[in-house]
């Protein structure tokens, strides 16, 4: 038989019987649903974290220190200190030739009194890289990120903006002065003078969130400059100190440099490589590592659930195809006098099967879909009534819609195996006398 | 093929088939050996339980033989798997019954489709062939009416149409006036006749009245207790 007769039979057939076809559609319909749901909450939830890791930029960024800094990053025992280079400007251009490297930035940040009309306030003030920009922090800031890298511009934490107008909107376009402490080469090696100096910048955005998720040290900083800016103007810094009582070399050192890749792919390689030149790296990939571990499990436990609804529905189908094999026994020996093969009475049943799996695990992913709604509107009331922002914490990838339907119509002919096996065995002559 | 097999249409030699009902074999067909000449009309007779059902069945390759062979227009039963027999059914053989064995909820058109879905006849020349056969038959008017709303003859002269559908050589009938009354049983043998007599179909029917035998058939096998007792030739 051609397929397009087996389709037209098999659609008869189910109209025949449409209630029970419909039932048991519905059946599978639910299976697909209860699947569709738990695993799209499990993706769903899965982006909801890699967007707010990847989004802080943290699996993108590698931290270098030198070995022989008190704050030394490795932990290691055999590590050694003495062997290991100092972090200069040598050192931070070889580590932004390496393949993948978007920039190297030092950790620049220093107290500063900040002038605002008539109020002085002493705080934190830190460089922000031009990568920045993409952080989620950033994300919903007002006003807008520097204009270049070496502006003259802020970006002030909404709580310090908080002290310095009632309004903080209204300190966007207005200037503040900074003065710091301007590092100076010294007459002798390993020496420095230190002299007061004060700049203008304009604030051009407020921050609500911490960049760097909180992640890092200037995270505590109130008023930010790019990081080009910063350190132009040599600002001078805690390990400026550390540095001078060592007295390791005339040159300039970094506490540490926060290396910036293009992509969290190159975040390995490229911590291996620094590793290589001897000195302190630090990554959050291996945290990574066991996240994804993780949620292919809470994936696995989802769908296991998920699946068990559709077990049972499997059953249903068996149970009605047996039921339409009882039926239906004078017809199918009827076809098969007429000259329909045991393969053509067996394709029949498939193709009923697979015809309820198709509907019902169309209908399924649709359920499914709306089920998945809801919880993402839910959740969203919720955590709105929680003063937090919206998030999609449900997603349907379409292999997931494509996968679910032809899940269905798979379980579906697995269980037609068994009715269809059935109805293909019966005796003509047996059918045919049964009244 | 000989000269023997080519003005044959049935031939018959020691077909047996054996049931085996707990302890004990039931012989429904014992030994039966016969032959019927193409185009010929033949009757199957017999009181009830005489196995000439049995043995309609085995003809139409809807049963299994235990023993011996049985060739219908070239074909031999006996060696043929389930996928040749289904094709046989398709092709070869028509049969036709006496509860009609129309499938209720299809309209007569759509029963009569179902032998050329089965032999995969090309969809475009489907609904011609469908009319030729219901026009045929004189139910051209009837074609999108379900089975149950004609009258009993109609139902059985639709039946024959789809038996006949995939233009088979031989038509096996199997009490085909049994369920009807006289005036319409009348009709259905007449139509058998003329198809017999103007397409050259081979008819083999079983009937357990001797009066209706003796009208229409040329040949009239009788059987008792599964054995073929006497053959009898009409002379027309």
């Amino acid at each position: 038989m051609i397929r397009q007769d087996l389709l037209e039979l098999a659609a008869r057939n189910m109209r025949n019987a449409r209630l029970r076809n419909a039932l048991t559609t519905m059946g599978i319909a639910v299976g697909v649903a209860s699947l569709v749901a738990m695993l799209s909450l499990g993706i769903g939830l899965q982006g909801f974290a890699n967007h707010q890791l990847m989004k802080s930029g943290m699996f993108q960024t590698v931290f270098v220190s030198s070995k022989q800094d008190v704050r030394n990053l490795d932990q290691n025992a055999d590590a050694k200190p003495e062997n290991s280079p100092a972090l200069n400007d040598d050192a931070r251009k070889q580590i932004a030739a390496l393949p993948g490297v978007e920039e190297v930035v030092p950790e620049v940040r220093a107290t500063a009194e900040v002038d605002y009309g008539s109020k002085t306030n002493f705080t934190l003030v830190a460089g922000l890289p031009p990568s920045a920009r993409n952080e989620e922090a950033l994300e919903k800031m007002k006003g807008r990120f520097f204009s270049s890298a070496n502006a003259d511009e802020v970006l002030v934490q909404l709580d310090f903006a908080k002290k310095l107008e009632k309004d903080p909107e209204s300190v966007l376009g207005k200037n503040l002065t900074i003065r710091y402490a301007e590092r100076q080469s010294g007459d002798s090696p390993g020496s420095f003078s230190i002299e007061r100096k004060e700049k203008q910048f304009l604030v051009v955005g407020l921050l609500d969130a911490e960049p760097f998720g909180g992640m890092r040290m200037s995270s505590r900083a109130r008023v930010f400059l790019p990081t080009q800016t910063a350190e132009d103007m040599n600002l001078m810094q805690p390990s400026d100190t550390q540095q001078l009582v060592r007295s390791t070399s005339g040159s300039r050192t970094y506490a540490m440099l926060t290396v910036r890749m293009k992509s969290a792919a190159y975040a390995e390689k490229v911590e291996e490589s620094v590793k290589k030149m001897n000195y302190s790296a630090y990554s959050y990939l291996d945290a990574t590592k066991s996240i994804r571990r993780f949620f292919a499990v809470l994936d696995m436990f989802l769908g296991i659930f998920g699946s068990l609804a559709l077990a049972v529905a499997s059953l249903a189908i068996v149970n009605t195809l047996v039921m339409a094999v009882l039926e239906r026994r004078r017809e199918i020996g009827i076809m098969k006098a007429l000259g329909a093969s045991d393969g053509d009475v067996k394709k029949l049943f498939f193709a009923e099967a697979a015809t309820m799996g198709l509907i019902g695990g169309s209908l399924g992913v649709a359920i499914g879909w709306i089920i998945g709604r809801a919880i993402n509107f839910g959740t969203n009331i919720y955590l709105q009534r929680m003063k937090m922002p919206a998030e999609n914490l449900w997603t349907v990838p379409l292999w997931l819609v494509a996968g679910a339907i032809g899940f269905a119509v798979l379980v579906s002919i697995l269980a037609g195996i068994y009715p269809a096996a059935r109805a293909a065995k019966l005796d003509p002559v047996q059918a045919l006398r049964y009244e | 093929m000989n000269e023997e097999t080519d003005v044959l249409a049935i031939e018959a030699r020691g077909a047996s088939r054996y049931y085996t009902m707990g302890e004990a074999t039931v012989r429904a067909v014992d030994n039966v050996s016969f032959t019927i000449g193409r185009g010929e009309f033949a009757a199957l007779l017999g009181p009830s339980g005489s196995g000439k059902s049995t043995l309609l069945n085995l003809l139409a390759g809807l049963d299994r033989l235990t023993a011996g062979s049985i060739e219908v227009a070239g074909c031999d039963l006996s060696t043929m798997d389930s996928e040749a027999l289904a094709r046989y059914r398709r092709l070869t053989v028509g049969m036709i019954f006496q509860s009609f064995n129309l499938v209720p909820t299809m309209t007569l058109s759509d029963n009569i489709e179902l032998p050329l879905r089965f032999a995969e006849t090309p969809r475009s020349e489907r609904q011609d062939r469908v009319m030729e056969l219901l026009t045929n038959v004189g139910l051209a008017h009837r074609a999108s009416h379900k089975p149950t709303e004609l009258s009993g003859g109609e139902q059985q002269r639709a039946a024959i149409a789809r038996a006949l559908a995939n233009r088979p050589s031989v038509l096996l009938a199997d009490e085909p006036t049994g369920n009807l009354d006289s005036r319409n049983g009348q009709e259905v043998m007449t139509l058998l006749r003329e198809l017999n007599e103007k397409m050259g179909v081979t008819v083999l029917m079983v009937t357990h009245d001797p009066a209706l035998a003796s009208r229409y058939a040329r040949q009239s096998l009788h059987m008792a207790d599964g054995k073929l007792v006497s053959t009898v030739e009409a002379l027309r």
